[in-house]
């Protein structure tokens, strides 16, 4: 039978919790370089010589006396749920200020294992720890761990071991002589009572009621007795440091101060930010463009006619084979095309995160953010949600004032996210010259409309908010590429499932009320046709009068990239099938030769200055020729805008839901509609008369 | 071997350090007002908040050298030690230093 432990990772924020975890449980856990990464309790699991390790990953803390929400979930946990052991995790560079919080822990008496995390940067500055002497003086264990390689990790589990077989309290701080004698006192007045110091000086802290020694401490220290409790902490945390920690003069002198010298220049630094979102941009466009129009050669030249050809020979009817190349093929397979492009920005966008880069924009972009009454902090949480608004909606729980937060997440979901732009990227190439000019424009019109929003709420209902803030900045950290992969994976395998779940289960029933009821002549009495004709009158007035788009945006709502994929479907229907010869063998082959002439477009495009015109050139003319026919360019750029601007996500409102109340979440979701529908109007009639 | 009650008296870091000046004394100097590329010593805190507390708690404690490493706008890049912190005017107005 194998033993469950408990353990509790906990420690500053960015000291590297969740990627000691993810070496320990192999889990995917989101990590990267910055405080406040992670949010809320995160697990993992682990069989380890008999024994079930259940970790427990917490939000970072610098002290247990919370303030934000993120901070009350981490001293939730550790105060109450009482672990079986806490893994205190310790960014050795930065031990000095990260052992505070370890003689806030010691004094709960769980076993405690100090693990001396960024191993790898401490030797190269030349800081050096003596962990045996810690570990006696502290009565703790102490174990050396680098998260970039996971040294130390077989270490730190043998040891979570030991201390559940061994558990032994680990030594409580001793404070000064008047502290110690007044702790004393209190513990005669009631030997029975608490005889843990945890309570007495919770007890001594009390302000209520008659508290002679609290009186005697505060007449002596002159100063209230919390504050004497926490200096003298401090004075611990200083002492201990000096007494354990060496750092040797000739340690390698840190380069981030360089770096930021002209990243951070009043001047360069904003240019260099202009030239990291040109960047960004390009290549997430140029790159995955020729791999989008592999992938889509992959689907419709190899996948589709292998499958149809099979279903030829196995003799299949009719409505098979229809129903391939329109459900799965049209709808499915349409938005998998998109995977590159979606790939690809979550692979430029970990990068920002990974390097230390993120924090540093809302510190530069600060200086205009605050003329426009938004926080400094609050920036995260917004380009955050250029990746996806869930989480960014999560991130808003690192800001202090529940104002700040509400205002910070209303702005949130007008940051256009992936899905956004893979029907943008559709549609744009569709109807435009300049393609790119016009994703830009939208992105540039999203952030304009939270802005907008947010100084409206300003005005209004969030008067007063927006405090000053404290940020830290982490040193620059070379992104690993392994890291950056899997969190490139983790985002595109749940693309790839919401692809074969929600999408797929949209198409088939999307085809189903094509083809209700049976025997139709024509696709315009179907069920579907009904169902989308019914809400053309909302949507007729900013250009969207084709039942088939209507159709498309009902189920959009469950995730916006099923616009296309419902769009697939139905128009797909409209379609000849080419009956053109296949074999196999030749069509594998020109897929890997065109896999290859993919590769080589898309890393010529990298050093071709310039945004190119991401034009996809072969692939499925067919639909694209029927969509072009069911939309001018007014109306398609006004489509683009409601559903850049309509919170047509259902987990964004489900998050919003959760984090800020669902009256919240309801009235921004209709508020998100009226701003949609009333911009979109407008941009269509002004584009009517161009 | 020194122990754990030795480390205590033997720290130069006394609790008595947190003063909580409540007002500015003549010729003090903030936080806010360092440039560039200064160097400097925190005294203490002139007003107590929560905010202060959390930016003690990051390692801005009365006693610790300081350096301001860049400022943009109203914000304030300070190293000590080996972290990095940005802190607001609103803030640093309320940290004295020497
Ligand atoms: N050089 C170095 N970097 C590390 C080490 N451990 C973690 N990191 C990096 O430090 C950053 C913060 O890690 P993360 O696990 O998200 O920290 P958390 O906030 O404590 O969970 C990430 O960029 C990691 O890649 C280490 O031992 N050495
Ligand atoms: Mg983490």
């Amino acid at each position: 039978m194998s033993k469950g432990i408990k353990v509790a990772l906990a420690g500053n924020p960015n000291v590297g919790k969740t990627t000691l975890l993810n070496h320990a449980a192999k889990t995917n856990l989101k990590v990267g370089n910055w405080a406040g990464v992670t949010v809320e309790k995160k697990e993992g699991y682990l069989n380890y010589k008999g024994y079930e390790i259940h970790f427990i990953d917490l939000p970072g803390v610098y002290t247990l006396e919370p303030i934000s929400e993120d901070e009350w979930i981490a001293y939730n946990f550790i105060a109450e749920e009482k672990p079986d052991v806490i893994v205190n995790v310790i960014e050795t560079t930065n031990a000095e200020r990260d052992l505070l919080l370890t003689t806030e822990l010691l004094e709960f008496g769980i076993p405690m294992i100090i693990a001396l995390n960024m191993s790898d940067e401490a030797s190269r500055m030349g800081i050096e720890v003596d962990a045996k002497h810690t570990s006696e003086l502290l009565d703790v264990r102490v174990v050396r761990t680098n998260g970039r390689n996971g040294d130390g990790v077989q270490e730190l589990l043998d040891k979570i071991i030991e201390c559940a077989d061994q558990p032994t309290s680990p030594k409580k701080i001793m404070y000064s002589e008047q502290v110690e004698a007044s702790l004393a006192a209190l513990q005669d007045i009631d030997p029975n009572g608490a005889p843990d110091k945890r309570a007495l000086l919770a007890r001594l802290t009390d302000g209520n009621g008659e508290n002679l020694e609290k009186q005697k401490l505060e007449k002596f220290f002159k100063k209230d007795i919390k504050s004497v409790i926490k200096d003298e902490r401090y004075a611990f945390a200083h002492g201990f440091y000096n007494e354990v920690f060496r750092r040797k003069k000739n340690g390698a002198r840190d380069i981030t101060d360089r770096i930021d010298k002209v990243v951070l220049h009043p001047i360069f630094g904003f240019i260099i930010f202009l030239f990291v979102i040109f960047m960004l941009f390009k290549i997430s466009f140029d790159f995955s463009t020729p791999f989008m129009d592999w992938t889509e050669g992959l689907i419709n030249n190899l996948f589709a006619p292998l499958v149809l050809s099979l279903l030829s020979n196995v003799g299949a009817g009719k409505w098979l084979p229809e129903f391939f190349s329109q459900a799965i093929v049209g709808g499915v397979g349409f938005v998998i095309t998109f995977v590159p492009l979606i790939g690809m920005i979550y692979f430029l966008l970990a990068i920002l995160e990974m390097s230390g880069y993120m924090p540093r924009i809302a510190f530069i972009m600060d200086r205009f953010m605050h003329k426009l009454g938004l926080h400094g902090k609050g920036m995260i949480p917004l380009l955050l949600g250029f990746g996806c608004n869930v989480p960014a909606v999560m991130a808003t729980r690192t800001l202090e004032n529940k104002r700040d937060k509400l205002l910070v997440m209303a702005m949130i979901p007008f940051m256009s996210c992936p899905a956004r732009l893979v029907v943008f990227s559709f549609f744009a190439v569709l109807f435009f010259v300049h393609p790119a000019v016009i994703i830009f424009g939208l992105y540039i019109l999203g952030i304009a409309i939270g802005l907008l929003t947010a100084f409206f709420l300003r005005k209004t209902a969030y008067r007063g908010s927006l405090s000053h803030f404290v940020m830290e900045l982490p040193p620059y950290r070379i992104p690993r590429l392994r890291t950056v992969l899997q969190i490139v994976w983790v985002q595109v395998k749940s693309f790839l499932y919401r692809a074969g779940t929600v999408i797929f289960a949209a198409s088939v029933v999307i085809w189903i009320l094509l083809n209700t009821p049976p025997n139709i002549k024509n696709q315009s009495d179907s069920a579907a046709a009904y169902v989308g004709k019914a809400i053309t009158p909302v949507l007729a007035p900013i250009g969207i009068k084709d039942w088939r788009i209507s159709t498309s945006l009902i189920p959009a709502f469950l995730a916006r990239e099923i616009v296309l994929s419902s769009m697939g479907t139905i128009y797909s229907v409209d379609i000849q099938n080419k009956n053109t010869d296949f074999h196999f063998l030749p069509e594998l082959e020109n897929q890997l030769k065109q896999l290859g002439l993919a590769t080589r477009d898309g890393f010529e495009s990298l050093v071709t200055p310039g945004l190119q015109s991401m034009q996809i050139e072969e692939g499925n003319q067919g639909l694209r020729n029927v969509i072009r026919s069911s939309f001018t360019a007014a109306s398609a750029l006004s489509f683009m805008i409601f559903l850049l601007l309509y919170t047509s996500c259902l987990a964004t409102v489900a998050v919003m839901a959760r984090e800020g109340g669902k009256k919240f979440a309801f009235f921004f979701l209709a508020y998100s509609f009226a701003i949609a529908w009333s911009v979109a109007f407008i941009v269509y009639h002004i584009g009517m008369l161009i | 071997m020194v122990s754990l009650k030795e480390i205590f008296s033997k720290t130069d870091d006394k609790g008595s350090v947190t003063k909580e000046t409540g007002r500015l004394s003549e010729g003090k100097k903030t936080l806010k007002e360092l440039k560039v590329g200064e160097t400097a010593q925190i005294v203490g805190f002139t007003k107590q908040s929560e905010t202060v507390q959390k930016v003690e708690a990051m390692g801005l404690r009365p006693g610790k050298k300081i350096r301001i490493m860049q400022k943009l706008g109203r914000g304030i890049l300070v190293k000590t030690s080996n972290s990095r912190i940005v802190i607001t005017s609103d803030v640093a107005k309320n940290i004295e230093v020497k």
